[in-house]
């Protein structure tokens, strides 16, 4: 008896929702076309090249095999993207790494060896080098380097570059907000100097365009 | 058998009810419909976003308080300004507007994930809502870097 009823009242309950769910009317065909119209129109070019280039900031940190990295040393003469995210991080952070990572694939083998891709995390606490490596593995590239160290030296860094980042903070409930780079900047191989700035708008297809440019040191 | 009358009548109810706020066009009742779902396939495995357009075409606003999914432990709502994402406790649907949650701004994040979402499988969500209940939306789960505004 108990049973039945149990059943009678999940039957009506699902009609129920089922009434709910038919008036919302178009919402089989969810995932496929977004509704919503894009009214700002794109921007020609998702790269800005900066009149006046940054230096390569001064960061010697730890990379993902735990061993000490000074970018000015492990990248000079090479062209460098460097970005600053976390990983815990659901959307922009692997969404920038990912989007890197499709154009950098399609790239000549030589070019890939002389492209350096930097991830510097805003959040080094739980950043460690060992999450840091698994988790650009599947974000980025496994040729992607990692960088972690103390938080202040990374601020320093980034800021050196125009990139503003706070330290992580704990909230009355336990979670943390972090925060990543506005832009991904890009390097000269020919100066050293950061050139180019990309925003978390910029998609595969324009890295894509992009860094075959960007390897020669020339202006996308 | 006096309870489960009771308990049959109560279902009765909730469907009328339920009918009711699902319908009723043009009276005071928010006009939800849910669109462009989707979860770019997660790096982490336990962490997950999810993206979706709530559409309302009634004449009364309504809040999306709460998600939940049986595919995670703890569904948040999280707003993104200046880079940094936080935790919020609802998100406007405002009269004849809509609540955008899209890559780069608001968004859904899926925590304690039960199993790790791959391409080509779907996400069920309940969006709950302020005034209108709850409505499920399927999210399709797509390559890590799908982003509909961009293509």
């Amino acid at each position: 008896m108990r049973k039945k009823h149990a059943l009678a009242v999940a039957a009506l309950a699902a009609t129920a929702a089922l009434t709910l769910s038919s008036c919302g009317g178009d919402k089989a065909d969810s995932g496929t076309t977004p509704v919503t119209d894009v009214s700002t129109a794109p921007a020609d070019k998702a790269a800005t090249v900066l009149d006046r280039p940054f230096e390569k900031p001064d960061l010697v940190l730890t990379d993902t095999r735990g061993k000490k990295y000074d970018l000015r040393e492990r990248t000079k003469g090479k062209p460098t993207l460097i970005y600053f995210g976390y990983t815990n991080c659901p959307d922009v952070c692997p969404l920038t790494m990912s989007n890197i990572a499709i154009a950098y694939k399609k790239l000549p083998q030589a070019d890939r060896d002389k492209l350096q891709v930097v991830f510097v995390t805003t959040d080094p606490e739980r950043d460690t080098p060992k999450a840091l490596g698994t988790w650009l593995k599947g974000a980025g590239d496994p040729a992607f380097t990692g960088l972690t160290g103390d938080f202040p030296t990374i601020q320093a860094g980034a800021r050196q570059i125009g990139i503003g980042i706070d330290p992580p903070k704990k909230e009355k409930d336990g979670t943390v907000v972090s925060m990543h780079g506005a832009q991904v900047v890009a390097f000269s191989p020919k100066t050293d100097a950061g050139y180019v700035l990309y925003s978390e708008d910029t998609t595969a297809d324009d890295y894509t365009k992009d860094l075959p440019a960007l390897i020669e040191g020339d202006n996308p | 058998m006096n309870r489960r009358r009771t308990a049959l009548s109560t279902a009765t109810a909730l469907a009328a009810a339920l009918a009711l706020a699902g319908c009723s066009s043009g009276g005071d009742a928010p006009e939800l419909s849910v669109s462009g779902a989707f979860m770019p396939q997660p790096v982490m495995d336990d962490m997950a976003a999810g993206f979706l357009t709530v559409k309302n075409d009634g004449d009364t606003a309504d809040k999306l308080t709460s998600v939940t999914s049986d595919i995670a432990g703890e569904v948040q709502i999280h707003e993104t300004k200046d880079q940094k994402m936080r935790q919020v406790a609802s998100f406007d649907v405002p009269a004849n507007g809509s609540l955008d949650l899209e890559r780069g701004g608001n968004h859904m994040m899926f925590l304690k994930l039960k199993k790790k979402p791959r391409q080509g499988d779907t996400v069920t969500v309940e969006l709950h809502f302020e005034k209108a209940g709850s409505v499920k939306a399927e999210l399709p789960v797509k390559e890590p870097t799908h982003n509909p505004d961009k293509q």
